[in-house]
């Protein structure tokens, strides 16, 4: 009975350590975990007396868990760190976020970030095509998904999952020559959305589907790793997200959520970013290794404030031809 | 004796209403919230919206024939090893038993990406043993037959563990004198043992049913990459997807699934109903059959079985973590620890749920425990209605799927708590809670059992010189119940340490669990680190089973599940 009861006291006493111990600071974002994990990390080595815990998953998902914690009268995230800036001008809107003005925001094109200081570009992620190299057609444009030879074999994430593959099809959807039709004829030829660009790369890598529409990073990374894999951008142009950094208006941590957006917007962060494979948002940086010179990469324009107004419609725009996942 | 001792005040006063209380808290509150909330969409229209959703049929058609084929599969091959294992002198009958079990301590999530492992284009074990199917086919898993097969490979133990239950009680003499007259093998199987059986198959199905119409983590993987959504993964996303309505939506949701359960254990309880099943004579049948010659058929059919719904999708998961990057065939040169070092070293995720897993698990088999133990006590004691009544109300909510009882407790702490002015949602106590209450009956069930086979004689004369309740609890109950108790706290802790279905809808940043850390991990892309994850939680689960069976000895007959 002893042990038992000693045992219960351990267990109940390690419980209420959970919470002691919890975060200083709370970061929901959309990056791949391992890339989550080095940003983290990367600051908690810079800010060694501030505790980050962090919590992935796609944009939409993760804005969605916020929205509840938000009715539920008890939001947990400190700092968001998401893929595109319409959502959180959304937030913005909605008074949701704090302004904060970063002395490192010196250094970023003025377009990068919001005049008000409420959240700031981190990065340039540009979605284009990625292959397997045993397909049998080489891909250069988007057009050519919708070929024959690519019938029943292209995959694409879902702007359900992805904040990246919404602004994508709303991009896409823009461009005259391409618009919804492209996503009808892409539909014709057996193309699926499903889940998030993580889905995509281990759809193609894995050779379930031959082509996928992707964001940059991850086949350029996996081909250096080996996977058979080819990312190309394709000659229409790419869309582009910058994955933004804001803090939360709601947060009882706004020291720690202000130095972690000074951290990664400063030359290390951006750096850290740059390890792993992301193009970097702030002046004077590097390329990835990988990746083409940037000039040359043809980014595809889109109207920040048509795409807000338009989310809800466009998703059903998307939901009507490929099914609500 | 009797004239002197009334059976009902050898307890304390407080005992009983302490338990009542407890029950009304854990299953009454919740339920009632849910049928509240149910009630208010009915009032306010919004069950009509929610019936005339298209998708709601097409996933309550998928759910419904998923889990019937699911039940087929499960009681095929539950049956086939029950009879063998229980009937016939097939063996190495306690490995095989042990091995058999194993499916279902495991967390569905993981066999699901186990199997996605094993078949399909990108399976590394297909590709390094060069078998693998060409470019562009399907996953063959990603459909209403993968999910039914791993809803029948994961349940065919629940069957197994109820139709041996039964086989156990099968009266020998009946066989033998069968056998005098000169019956065949056949005969006997087919005209006493066959019609004996059928309760503890009905039971079987019924829960293998319910359990397949709640699970969360093999439609979640492979479901919903194919668009063929279940109820359990359509409430998930519609709180993936938040709005004003969600809650009022998933209340209505949740309350189909209860339905389609209920409906279940109404169909075998009708099934059992107006039959009577009373035997009489020496049971323990073991060994009724010698296999002889077909035990060369036998053997070899259970341990291919065995083989592939255990270690060909080990091995499948282990070689998806040691593979360096998606769609490399695996080579001894190729093999990579990255995953492992990444999920074990540098991932804080692994931490936290390592953490809050173990823990939770742990606190909810021991504080379960103290509660159980009076609960036992008190309804043991008592054989009246309320006790009946408090029973059947501790059952309730682990029978229902473990969703609907997650959405139940999110709508009774969605608010801060009144009075308290405390918010429990998005804090690991609301996970505590419903696993609390999930788990009750997976905690009392053993104890009871050994409260009774306890002689009362014993406590009766404690208090006759003198001992209070608590004096004798510590030194007569607690000692006598202490193996049951044992195997009560490690089952508990096994399902609770696996759990998926309640914490993939109450975690929050900080409070992840395995279940959910190895899901997420897929989700976002990294199958290799969800694969090492995996790996390293089925070593665990084996690990803990292990302990089980070295206690096994000690523990009253029944106690721990896979052994006679």
């Amino acid at each position: 009975m002893k042990t038992i009861v000693s045992a219960a006291a351990l267990v109940a006493a390690s419980l209420l350590a959970i919470p002691a111990s919890a975060a200083n600071l709370v970061l929901y974002t959309s990056q791949p975990n391992e890339d989550a994990q080095a940003t983290v990390d990367g600051f908690m080595t810079a800010n060694p007396d501030i505790k980050v815990d962090w919590v992935r998953d796609g944009t939409p998902k993760i804005m969605a868990k916020l929205q509840a914690e938000i009715q539920a009268g008890n939001p947990v995230a400190d700092v968001l760190l998401i893929a595109d800036v319409v959502t959180l001008e959304r937030l913005k809107e909605d008074g949701k976020l704090l302004a904060y003005k970063s002395p490192e925001a010196a250094q970023y094109d003025a377009a990068l970030y919001d005049t008000d200081g409420y959240y700031y570009s981190t990065k340039l992620i540009t979605t284009g095509i990625m292959y397997n190299t045993s397909a049998a057609m080489k891909p250069a444009s988007w057009k050519d998904l919708t070929k024959p030879e690519a019938k029943g074999l292209v995959t694409m994430p879902s702007p359900l999952a992805s904040g990246a593959a919404l602004i994508h099809a709303q991009t896409l959807a823009a461009v005259p020559g391409l618009g919804w039709d492209f996503y009808n004829s892409l539909a014709e030829n057996g193309a699926i959305a499903a889940g998030g660009n993580g889905a995509v790369l281990k759809s193609v890598a894995s050779g379930e589907k031959a082509y996928g529409m992707v964001v940059d990073y991850l086949p350029i990374r996996e081909k250096a790793k080996g996977a058979p894999v080819e990312f190309v951008f394709p000659s229409e142009g790419v869309s582009a997200v910058t994955e933004p950094v804001g803090i939360l208006a709601s947060t009882k941590n706004a020291d720690a959520a202000k130095k972690f957006v000074d951290y990664v917007l400063s030359e290390k962060g951006q750096e850290g970013f740059l390890k792993l494979g992301y193009i970097p948002a702030r002046n004077g940086m590097k390329l990835p290794e990988g990746f083409p010179a940037r000039d040359t990469i043809k980014v595809l324009p889109i109207k920040a404030a048509d795409a807000l107004k338009n989310t809800d419609q466009d998703l059903k725009t998307f939901s009507g031809i490929y099914g609500s996942n | 004796m009797h004239g002197y001792i009334k059976t009902g005040n050898s307890q304390p006063a407080w005992l009983f209403p302490f338990v009542v209380i407890v029950v009304l808290i854990l299953s009454v509150l919740p339920l009632a919230r849910l049928a509240m909330v149910g009630i208010a969409a009915f009032a306010d229209g919004g069950v009509m919206t929610v019936l005339g959703e298209a998708s709601l049929w097409s996933t309550t058609y998928y759910t419904v024939v998923t889990a019937i084929l699911g039940t087929v599969i499960s009681l095929v091959i539950g049956c086939l090893f029950a009879f063998l294992l229980t009937l016939t002198d097939i063996r190495a009958k306690g490995l095989l038993s042990f091995f058999f079990v194993l499916p279902m301590m495991i967390p569905p999530q993981v066999t699901a990406l186990a199997w996605v492992q094993m078949s399909g284009p990108s399976s590394p074990l297909l590709k390094a043993l060069h078998i693998a199917p060409p470019l562009g086919s399907p996953q063959p898993l990603y459909s209403v037959g993968g999910i039914a097969l791993l809803y029948g490979v994961q349940h065919a133990p629940l069957v197994y563990l109820a139709l041996r239950a039964g086989l156990m009680t099968l009266p020998r003499d009946g066989v033998e004198a069968a056998r005098l007259s000169g019956a065949s093998s056949l005969r006997v199987f087919r005209d006493i043992i066959l019609p004996l059986s059928l309760p503890g198959i009905i039971a079987g199905a019924a829960i293998s049913f319910v359990s397949c119409t709640g699970n969360f983590g093999i439609p979640a993987i492979l479901g919903i990459p194919a668009s063929i959504f279940t109820l359990p993964t359509l409430i998930f996303t519609k709180f993936s997807a938040f709005t004003s309505r969600t809650f009022g939506d998933v209340a209505v949701l949740s309350a189909i699934i209860a339905v389609i359960s209920v409906v279940g254990l109404m169909i075998q309880d009708r099934a059992l109903r107006g039959r009577d099943y009373r035997v009489i004579g020496l049971s323990g049948a073991s060994a009724a059959f010698e296999l002889g010659i077909w035990r060369f058929a036998f053997t070899p059919l259970v341990w291919v079985i065995l083989f592939f719904m255990l270690a060909a999708p080990f091995f499948a998961l282990l070689a998806g973590a040691l593979v360096p990057a998606y769609g490399v065939p695996l080579t001894f040169k190729t093999m990579s620890l990255h995953a492992f070092e990444e999920i074990l070293f540098r991932q804080a995720v692994t931490r936290t749920a390592f953490i809050n897993s173990l823990s939770l698990a742990g606190a909810t088999a021991l504080c379960l425990l103290v509660v159980t133990v009076l609960a036992a006590y008190a309804l043991t004691r008592r054989k009246d209605v309320v006790s009946r009544i408090v029973s059947s109300l501790i059952e309730i909510p682990y029978s229902l799927p473990g969703i609907v009882m997650a959405v139940s407790f999110i709508l009774v702490f969605a608010a801060p708590i009144p009075i308290l002015h405390v918010s429990l949602y998005g804090t690991i106590w609301i996970i505590l809670i419903a696993y609390f209450s999930s788990f009750f009956a997976v905690s009392l069930k053993p104890v009871v059992s050994a409260f009774h086979q306890l002689d009362p004689a014993l406590e009766e004369a404690a208090r006759l010189s003198g001992a209070g309740f608590f004096r004798r609890l510590a030194d007569i109950i607690v000692p006598l119940i202490a193996p049951a108790a044992g195997a009560s706290v490690i089952l508990v802790f096994l399902i609770a340490c696996n759990e998926l279905t309640i914490s993939a809808l109450l975690w929050s940043a900080g409070t992840q669990t395995l279940g959910v850390a190895i899901y997420n991990l897929d989700d976002s892309g990294s199958s290799d680190l969800a694969s090492a994850l995996s790996v390293l939680v089925v070593l665990m689960v084996v690990v803990l089973m292990l302990l089980l069976e070295l206690l096994a000895k000690r523990l009253p007959k029944g106690v721990v599940p896979w052994r006679g």
